[in-house]
């Protein structure tokens, strides 16, 4: 026992481990039940996509972003689009513009209910993860109605739209957002009322409004803690010059106040949709745009369900980018994660990891150090694989 | 209702053994398919957990680096037959207890809490931090459930001034259900006898999320099999219990049958309404609240005996 005590008791979570849905690694050292470190490791799921951006057109690029992440499929499309329509000098049409923001708001509600029902499961309890997903399912179905699709909705092309909504489609969203609406008060009271929910939740990992600027969280995660941040509001885009949204904010910065923060943005969801439905105007849904983008730089940023997302753009007057950069919102919570971890309980990890409604493949990057010493170096695939070999011998 | 069979029939085949065990995993099919239905899922089909029985045995067991090899593979045993054992004392669907003597109740109890011990050890016994934690886990919250629920199952023994299980079972069939007179002990035990078999919401020493599958983390084929089997066989036991002392006790088997479904309704719909305690939330709940109320039950019934004897 005595060597056992100088030895760190390091419980590893994951890459494989039923609380992850996808593979990252986290080690957390603890005391007892304790947690007395925390370190996070990515980049299992690689999957180079910003490099195979390069060699494709334009159009093309904009259906292999949307794969960039399977919940918030639209918006990685709508981030692309924009910056290239801002590169061509192209204006998509008010009513294609509308359309967009229906469906990243019918998203962000697939997207946030998903969540909803994962950080229930991650608490241990089962019911209200089952209730959640299968409530999801009225606004995957709208969404499948809507596009054909439940995942990638493919929503967007660039210069526009290429669906539209007729007043059939239009009474059949009003009606179920009546029923998500409903749903989601029965879940706001069980979120702000169930005694052992409440003991999983309340006072657990509060990030202070501070430490949330200084580790640059974003999205609900940072609104939770009191940070007024919010692309749709802080610079408008798209649609949502025509139609703004209100910003939800709460001071808490516990677990509590991320469920509360993403049940209080479905409730602006469900108002900016009955709106949109009611005010959108007829008109054209998309606009011609040339197969060559005049070359430049643009960075384009929207607001995803878990936050900023940001996007480069380089066009060397081509038909296809220069240079795609893709910087996902959960990339910039992790951070937090380590931060508030320590002095926690172990059982407290599963639900902190789930605050931030992380999403694994979307933020694994591969990263190049460049040092004076050590020169780069070149390898074939042969060399590769030889090297791969003498590696794990 | 006794039955006159040879001690090894009553032993092996009915209602001890070979019974038990396919009542147990009828129990847990009824367990899921009821938890299910509460969430508003489908379910599995009846003989879902035979099959998955079925399969683990048949299916190769392998003992991991590091572990003591013998109790590795005897720990499954000791906890399937302390269960097994537990139910000799117990009068089982209506029937006799197959033996019995006075006292028997604390001997089933602590025959009872061999499985949470095996799991324990077994836990200990790997060298998986999963399961180290997971053993830690499974005996904290023993240490927090036993009590209360001895307390909350001695109330009637103490009613019936007997500690026969037997015994009590005809002093709880002649008199009103002791539900009405101690409603305390009743909570206490069904949710003390959900502490015992790590039900959720007290599932922390399995929690998936965070210890995969807690003490049995390492266990495969054989020895998982006769852990499920085990514990599915508590159910069983321990639903018996809690209806002989507080639902009125069982005469016959359409008795038995009726109340303990009665009571399991109850039980998963509790399973299926809170979220996971954390470890220190169980404990504190038994020890603060628990154990407290179980001991003023425990008094009230002593006084309320005491006053009773005066008047008379």
């Amino acid at each position: 026992m005595t060597e056992a005590k100088k030895e760190k008791f390091i419980v590893p979570i994951g890459p494989q481990h039923p609380a992850l849905k996808e593979p990252g690694n986290f080690e957390f050292t603890v005391d007892g039940e304790i947690v007395t470190d925390a370190t996070v490791r990515l980049g299992f799921v690689h999957r180079g996509i910003e490099k195979a951006c390069e060699t494709r057109n334009y159009t093309q690029d904009m259906y292999l972003l949307e794969r960039v992440c399977g919940i918030c499929s639209h918006v990685h499309a709508t981030a692309f689009v924009l910056g290239v329509e801002k590169l061509a000098g192209v204006q998509a049409p008010p009513r294609a513009e509308a359309i967009r923001v229906l469906a990243a708001e019918l998203e962000r509600i697939h997207s946030h209910l998903l969540w909803f029902g994962v950080a229930a499961h991650e608490a241990g309890f089962d019911t209200l993860f089952m209730y959640t997903w299968r409530d999801r399912e009225v606004v995957m179905d709208i969404l499948e109605t809507l596009s054909g699709s439940r995942v990638h909705y493919s929503v967007n092309i660039l210069g526009g739209v290429k669906i539209d909504i007729d007043q059939k489609l239009s009474d059949l969203i009003k009606k179920d957002m009546d029923f998500l609406e409903e749903r989601t008060e029965h879940y706001m009271k069980v979120v702000t009322t169930d005694e052992t929910f409440l003991g999983r939740t309340r006072g657990i990992g509060t990030l202070s409004r501070d430490r949330a600027k200084l580790l640059g969280a974003v999205g609900p995660t940072a609104r939770a803690s009191g940070v007024k941040r919010d692309v749709r509001v802080n610079a408008p885009y798209s649609g949502y010059k025509e139609f703004p949204v209100k910003m939800v904010i709460d001071q808490t910065g516990d677990l509590e106040a991320r469920f509360v923060v993403r049940l209080k943005e479905l409730y602006e969801s469900y108002r900016l949709i009955r709106e949109i439905l009611e005010k959108i105007q007829p008109g054209e849904i998309s606009t011609r745009i040339k197969r060559k983008i005049p070359e430049g730089e643009v960075i384009s940023r929207v607001e995803a369900p878990r936050g900023e997302l940001f996007y480069f753009i380089k066009s060397n007057g081509t038909e296809m980018p220069d240079r795609v950069k893709v910087r996902t919102p959960s990339l910039c919570n992790w951070g937090t994660i380590t931060d508030v971890a320590v002095g926690h309980k172990l059982a407290d990890m599963p639900m902190l990891l789930a605050g931030i409604d992380p999403c694994f493949s979307c933020n694994d990057r591969m990263v190049e150090i460049r040092s004076d010493s050590q020169p780069s170096q070149m390898m074939n695939w042969d060399g590769l694989r030889k090297y791969g070999i003498e590696y794990y011998k | 209702m006794n039955l006159s069979l040879h001690p090894l029939i009553l032993l092996l085949v009915f209602p001890g053994g070979l019974f038990l065990m396919n009542i147990g995993l009828l129990y847990e099919w009824a367990d899921r398919k009821l938890v299910a239905r509460f969430q508003s899922r489908v379910g599995p089909r009846w003989f879902q957990p035979f099959a998955d029985t079925v399969k683990l045995l048949a299916k190769e067991e392998i003992i991991p680096n590091g572990v003591h090899k013998f109790m590795f593979q005897a720990l499954p045993i000791i906890a399937l037959t302390g269960a097994l054992t537990a139910a000799l004392y117990i009068p089982m669907f209506g029937f006799e207890a197959a033996f019995s003597f006075e006292g028997d109740l604390i001997v089933a109890l602590y025959m009872l809490s061999m499985m949470t011990l095996s799991i324990g050890l077994a836990g200990a016994n790997t060298l998986s931090r999963f399961t180290i934690i997971g053993a830690t886990r499974a005996l904290t919250q023993m240490f927090s459930y036993e009590a209360p629920f001895l307390l909350a199952l001695l109330g009637p023994a103490i009613a019936a001034g007997t500690w026969n299980i037997g015994k009590i079972n005809t002093f709880t069939g002649e008199n009103i259900w002791l539900i009405l007179a101690q409603p305390i002990g009743f909570i206490i035990a069904v949710v003390g006898l959900m502490g015992k078999l790590e039900l959720p919401p007290f599932d922390a020493p399995e929690a998936e999320t965070e210890i995969v599958a807690g003490a049995l983390t390492e266990y495969s084929g054989r020895g998982l099999a006769l852990f499920h089997i085990g514990k599915n066989v508590e159910l069983v036991i321990g639903l018996t219990l809690v209806v002989i002392f507080y639902l009125g006790g069982i005469a016959n088997p359409i008795e038995f049958i009726l109340k303990s479904a009665g009571l399991f309704l109850v039980v998963s719909a509790l399973q299926s309404m809170f979220a996971r305690l954390r470890i220190d939330q169980t404990v504190g709940l038994w020890w603060r609240l628990g154990a407290l109320m179980g001991l003023l039950q425990l008094l009230a019934i002593i006084f309320g005996r005491y006053l009773g004897e005066i008047l008379r």
